[in-house]
């Protein structure tokens, strides 16, 4: 089953075009790598498949599940499972992770049309999760990734994820800035939630992440645009040579 | 049309037939009183404390001044206060409810009664802490007065359990006046925990409260001192809390307005002991064409002293806001610690916020600091909510909430904090649940 297809995709934000004409089609169960140098155009990816104000699509499309995902809103993306684990996760002083946690599952759940969980039950249920991910439960009680550390955020991003089961993750970097265990714990994390309905887009600069979660491809993204496709073996060229190989680079990019 | 006039001589004829402390004394202070309103009658615009809030819709009400009918059921009163199982004094449309108070089993040492229970003479009390002289509402209360709490406290008794002044409009009766005076004395190492709070049976009782608190913590004492106003959206509201503080003395206000037509504060305290410390809460929250004003006056007159303010505020809609807070450290008030913040979300277009923070230091060895802010809600964290699932209202209903309840971490009484937290979450703007 084809979980996404994006077809000459172009946006752009505040007139400028970041989103040069992206062609991707990531089947059911499949884990792709996105790579490319700084300001390629990989988190403007993330957001406007996530479904975030100020990008104009001006044109291409996106199917998700072959169903059109541009006219959806963010919220209603989310509930039929597509979730971001963002670069830069925002704090929200005031709001409790738990509450937060509690809050999306349920969104999601009511979606499916189930009831919301019980107290002891959700509880359960986080724990479960929050055990994958080697997080203690005084994260639950404190505000959302209000003074956590850069690592704890990203782990935080992936409880969410576990928590709410997406059909469709995409991870925008979360490698970048975990520690060497936290990067075996977190990818562990990943990995165990690994299925073959579940569909993984990763965003990442480096080929250490994908030693622990091997993808099925490999693209580079450059300029607004997928120059190179390939598999697991093209990051390791990618660590050797750097993107100035890549002939079909446009102009100005590179390291 | 109406001038202000005419209803300043609505007020001043109504002054005759208030029997309340019918004492020599009593009654010549409120001559004094008199004289002065009529003088002065009540502020205009051009008065520096008043720029932002007019009284001109006020002066075109025609206020009545007896209640058609005051009963209320105890079952409406347990629904509408705040806390349960406190002591409470309850008041409905300015009239003293016995049977619905609590004030029973009182420990030795404390005297809680409405005043016009008192058999003391307490002239000698009234009107220390407000200034007559000020063209305002201190004049016009200290004439009209009918009814109030008088609390007293002797030396080091601590009282832990909670006291609640219900004061319900009851919508029976249209455009009701009631003029409150509240005294509350705090001996020697006294400790006692008061909730004003002034409620409506529902949105469409109308009126005034027009209430002035006075508070007097001798050396030691600690008093939480809590507000809630919760009236209806077409009533006045008008008070003064004016607090003096001996050495040592600790007053905790908390100051929670969800607005009226017009609802305005002045919290004023006085610290003129060594020592003693004050924590000035506030929170208002208003929508519609709301408008709330507080004015806050911190006055550190000796060495060692220190305060600790932070106001709130969230508009929607047309609502209007205004935050003065003013600090004076005084001359000889070395060492002084002040802190004080205003922080503001605006949730429309069309509402307004004034906000001054202000502080006057004529001392040079302190530590004070001030500021204030106007924000809206934060896209980045409106969109991480919509992306997790959460639908467009409740995500900004959940940060405006988040913004607001900040403020009651910083109440004492955790019972207090989750009641008024249950308030503010069903008062908030565009309604929706979180
Ligand atoms: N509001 C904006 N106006 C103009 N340009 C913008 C705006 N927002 C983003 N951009 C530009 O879009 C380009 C793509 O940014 P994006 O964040 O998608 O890059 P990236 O590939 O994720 O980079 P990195 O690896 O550094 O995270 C950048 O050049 C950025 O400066
Ligand atoms: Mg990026």
């Amino acid at each position: 089953m084809k979980m996404l297809e994006i077809k000459n995709l172009h946006a752009t934000i505040d007139g400028k075009e970041i989103l040069k004409g992206i062609d991707l089609t990531v089947n059911a169960g499949e884990v792709h790598a996105i790579m490319g140098p700084n300001g390629a155009g990989k988190s403007t990816l993330s957001n406007v498949l996530a479904g975030r104000d100020g990008y104009e699509i001006t044109q291409g499309e996106i199917l998700y599940k072959g169903e059109n995902l541009i006219d959806l809103e963010p919220e209603e993306r989310a509930q039929r499972g597509v979730f971001l684990a963002f670069q830069y996760p925002v704090e929200i002083p005031g709001v409790s992770n738990i509450y937060l946690l509690k809050a999306a599952l349920n969104a999601v759940r009511k979606y499916q049309g189930l009831d919301e969980l019980d107290a002891i039950d959700f509880l359960t249920l986080v724990r479960s999760k929050m055990e994958l991910v080697k997080m203690d439960e005084q994260f639950l009680h404190r505000s959302v990734n209000e003074g956590f550390s850069g690592g704890e955020k990203k782990r935080n991003e992936i409880l969410q994820m576990a928590l709410l089961e997406p059909a469709l993750a995409i991870l925008d970097e979360t490698d970048s800035g975990l520690d060497i265990d936290a990067l075996r714990i977190v990818s562990e994390g990943v990995n165990a939630l690994r299925d073959t309905d579940r569909s993984m887009i990763m965003i990442t600069h480096y080929q250490r992440l994908l030693d622990y979660i091997v993808p099925d491809y490999v693209h580079v993204l450059s300029n607004g645009r997928i120059v190179k496709s390939g598999d697991k073996d093209l990051a390791k060229e990618l660590e050797r040579s750097g993107y100035s190989w890549i002939h079909d680079a446009p102009e100005g990019v590179g390291a | 049309m109406k001038q202000l006039a005419e209803i300043h001589t609505a007020f001043i004829e109504r002054a005759d037939d208030v029997s309340l402390l019918n004492t020599p004394a009593v009654n010549a202070l409120r001559q004094k009183a008199k004289a002065q309103f009529e003088r002065h009658g009540l502020p205009g615009k051009k008065q520096e404390d008043w720029k932002y809030t007019s009284l001109w819709q006020l002066g075109q009400e025609q206020f009545v001044y007896q209640a058609v009918e005051t009963t209320l059921d105890a079952e409406t009163i347990d629904r509408l206060a705040l806390v349960t199982g406190s002591y409470r004094l309850v008041i409905v449309d300015g009239v003293f409810q016995p049977e619905l108070s609590r004030l029973a089993d009182l420990p030795q040492g404390v005297k809680l009664q409405a005043m016009s229970q008192l058999d003391a003479d307490i002239a000698d009390q009234l009107n220390q802490q407000i200034d007559l002289e000020k063209p305002g509402f201190n004049a016009l209360n200290t004439m009209l007065f009918s009814e109030g709490l008088y609390l007293h406290i002797a030396n080091d008794i601590q009282l832990s359990q909670t006291i609640e002044l219900v004061v319900v409009n009851s919508g029976k009766t249209a455009n009701l006046a009631v003029h409150l005076r509240h005294l509350v004395r705090l001996e020697n190492g006294a400790k006692a925990t008061l909730i004003e709070h002034y409620v409506a049976v529902d949105d469409a009782a109308t009126g005034l409260n027009d209430i002035v608190t006075e508070v007097a913590l001798a050396q030691d004492a600690q008093l939480e001192h809590y507000k809630l106003q919760q009236e209806s959206v077409t009533s006045y509201h008008v008070a003064t809390m004016a607090a003096h503080q001996a050495e040592g003395s600790h007053w905790h206000n908390a100051n929670i307005s969800l607005g009226g037509k017009l609802a305005r504060n002045d919290v004023h305290s006085r610290l003129e002991g060594e020592a003693a410390h004050l924590t000035m809460s506030g929170l208002y929250l208003v929508a519609g064409d709301q408008h709330v004003d507080n004015h806050t006056r911190i006055d550190h007159s000796v060495a060692n002293t220190s305060s600790d303010e932070v106001y709130k505020g969230v508009m929607d809609e047309k609502s209007h806001a205004v935050f003065n807070g003013k600090v004076f450290v005084h001359k000889d008030a070395q060492k002084t610690d002040a802190n004080q913040s205003n922080h503001n979300l605006l949730l429309s277009r069309g509402c307004e916020i004034d906000t001054k923070p202000e502080m006057e230091i004529y001392a040079d060895d302190v530590k004070c600091g001030h500021g204030s802010t106007v924000g809206q809600i934060d896209m980045d964290q409106l969109f991480f909510l919509r992306a997790r699932g959460l639908d467009e209202v409740s995500a900004r209903s959940l940060l405006t909430f988040a913004f607001a309840v900040d403020v009651l971490e910083r109440l004492p009484s955790d019972e207090i904090k989750q009641a008024l937290s249950t308030v503010i979450e069903q008062r908030l703007p565009r309604g929706a649940k979180v």
